[in-house]
């Protein structure tokens, strides 16, 4: 259990636009969900409708990618203000985001963007989170990044900026495991290393997915099952925190059966010892 | 080390570099605060970012507008929507909204291809084509609170139908078009044919949600005569006031005063209207 007492909700899904039928027809037993919470925000239509046909049956989680935490832009006030009502709408479990920032001087580029690992960063996030955490009256969980580039000016590691972000600002985190693969591959460190410096204690939630391996770097595509490797990291993740699983798939998504099948997997990789 | 930079100004360079064009992401600066990775220089490494950018601002309008980008193809599309992610960047935090402005760049940039009016008619009817297609985005947002009932038509007393009110659903909008766009629409959403500038035709289309469907109504002359001016808040006795003084041709008098409860039995049906309103005699 994390330091947070947020569940264990088993092994979940994220909840994409093609399965909206089948999971409303089927009820298949999946032990909960994850919304992409931008999806169900500024609008007043369709997506909320199904999102409350979901919600209603099964546990939820949101996950963002907008928060922009790491942006020197004000935070969005309105954009907070709606994310709340979501998460009392919805009744969501806990609420994420990524440990990035998506833009600056009112542009959004809708991308994760890297953050330089610095003091300064590091205060400046912290800050934020404290912030995000008072109107939320909740814990923020953040996701680490998968990444392309790393600044010059970095005085410190990423996994270094996570554990001493999270103890300062006092949020959660959300470990994904195939970002951390992703990562070691494009700046070449060591996946063991960063994971051996996770607080585990404030891992509320793993991710798993997976990605698309262009021989001389890795994007974090969220496509196609997930490679082995990616799984033995999770499995050690899980084995050391017992967090919430949950299979992201973005694109090319299958059939429903096809997606939940994969999540399913995990269970090989959670009790045994990696290869 | 590179030189010292605030978060700040890392992060106006880098948005900068990402959206801008080329000549705004100077190599050197790329090389002096990015590192290098093991297989690819800093260059190469950005690029990811840059060509990320457009490439998913790109797919939403693809997905907003998917008969416009077959009419156009995949190059000229390309190059439209390139131009509309440099003129309107995303301000907002999801893409709901995003290619709102679609329908307003079409007429005012350069579309290639000699349609049945020439260059002209190329812009107005892709225009008219996003019009429609921007027009299912926002209904599939908009709030759609219960339709009225068509048992409240029977409601109405006898005198009172001249000063009834009909509130029109957010989810509904009408427009008035100089090509028929909404065959084209349909004939290349189910027959896959490649749209094509068509003969100019002025119609008009209602286009709508219903049970969380999006559906597309076309109306004619004497029909957009009465349910626009409802629709614009007036009553049925002004709209049909309206209707009498403003039409020369006879013919749609009679197709009006014919058919009118056929009309609002299909409208409300559809979901047009949410409540009836009955002003004071």
């Amino acid at each position: 259990m994390n330091r947070f007492s947020l569940p264990n909700l088993g092994i979940g899904l994220g909840l994409r636009t093609v399965h909206y039928a089948h999971i409303l027809e089927h009820a298949p037993a999946v032990d909960w969900f994850e919304i992409l919470s931008e999806n169900y925000m500024q609008t007043k239509g369709r997506p909320l409708h199904f999102l409350d046909r979901v919600a209603e049956r099964y546990p939820i989680a949101m996950h963002g990618v907008s928060l922009s935490i790491g942006s020197t832009d004000p935070l969005d006030r309105p954009y907070l203000t709606e994310l709340k009502a979501l998460r009392d709408r919805t009744k969501a479990r806990w609420v994420s985001d990524h440990l990035c920032w998506t833009g600056v001087a009112g542009k959004n580029t809708h991308d994760l963007l890297p953050l330089p690992y610095t003091e300064e960063s590091l205060r400046h996030v912290a800050a934020r989170v404290r912030q995000v955490q008072d109107i939320l009256e909740a814990p923020l969980a953040l996701e680490n990044p998968s990444t392309y580039i790393e600044h010059a000016g970095n005085t410190m590691t990423e996994w270094e900026f996570l554990a001493r972000l999270t103890e300062e600002a006092d949020c959660g985190l959300l470990l994904d495991v195939n970002n951390i693969y992703v990562s070691a591959f494009n700046h070449g460190f060591d996946a063991q290393q960063y994971l051996s410096a996770i607080p585990f204690e404030r891992v509320v939630q793993l991710h798993v997915s997976g990605h698309t391996n262009h021989g001389t770097h890795i994007v974090d595509t969220h496509i196609g099952p997930v490679i082995d490797p990616v799984w033995e990291l999770l499995g050690q993740a899980y084995r050391a925190t017992g967090a919430s699983i949950l299979l992201e798939w973005d694109a090319e998504i299958p059939s429903f059966e096809e997606t939940h099948a994969d999540a399913l997997r995990a269970r090989d990789f959670l009790v045994k010892a990696p290869s | 080390m590179p030189p010292a930079r605030t978060l700040r100004e890392t992060q106006v360079w880098m948005v900068g570099a990402i959206t801008g064009a080329e000549a705004d992401a100077p190599r050197a600066d790329l090389e002096r605060f990015i590192t290098p990775g093991p297989r690819m220089t800093a260059s190469e490494r950005f690029d990811i970012y840059r060509s990320g950018y457009h490439a998913r601002l790109v797919e939403c309008l693809l997905d907003d507008y998917p008969v416009l980008a077959v009419m156009l193809g995949d190059d000229q599309f390309g190059l439209l929507c390139r131009a509309y992610v440099d003129r309107h960047p995303s301000t907002s935090p999801n893409l709901n909204a995003f290619g709102r402005h679609m329908a307003a760049l079409c007429r005012e940039v350069q579309l290639e291809g000699e349609g049945a009016e020439g260059f002209d008619a190329v812009r107005v009817f892709a225009s008219e084509l996003a019009t429609l297609e921007w027009a299912l985005i926002e209904v599939l947002h908009a709030e759609c609170p219960p339709p009225l009932e068509v048992a409240a038509l029977q409601s109405v007393a006898p005198d009172a139908w001249v000063r009834a009110r009909f509130i029109r659903s957010d989810a509904l909008r009408l427009f008035h078009f100089e090509y028929p766009v909404n065959a084209v629409f349909i004939a290349n959403r189910i027959e896959e044919i490649i749209p094509e500038v068509p003969e100019r035709a002025p119609n008009a289309v209602a286009v709508y949600r219903k049970d969380m469907q999006l559906w597309r109504m076309d109306l004619t002359p004497a029909m957009m005569g009465i349910v626009e001016p409802l629709v614009l808040g007036k009553s049925l006795g002004e709209a049909l006031a309206a209707i009498e003084e403003s039409v020369t041709d006879p013919e749609l008098l009679v197709q009006t005063s014919a058919n009118l409860m056929v009309w609002f039995r299909e409208w409300v049906d559809a979901g047009f209207f949410t409540r009836i309103e009955i002003d004071e005699a």
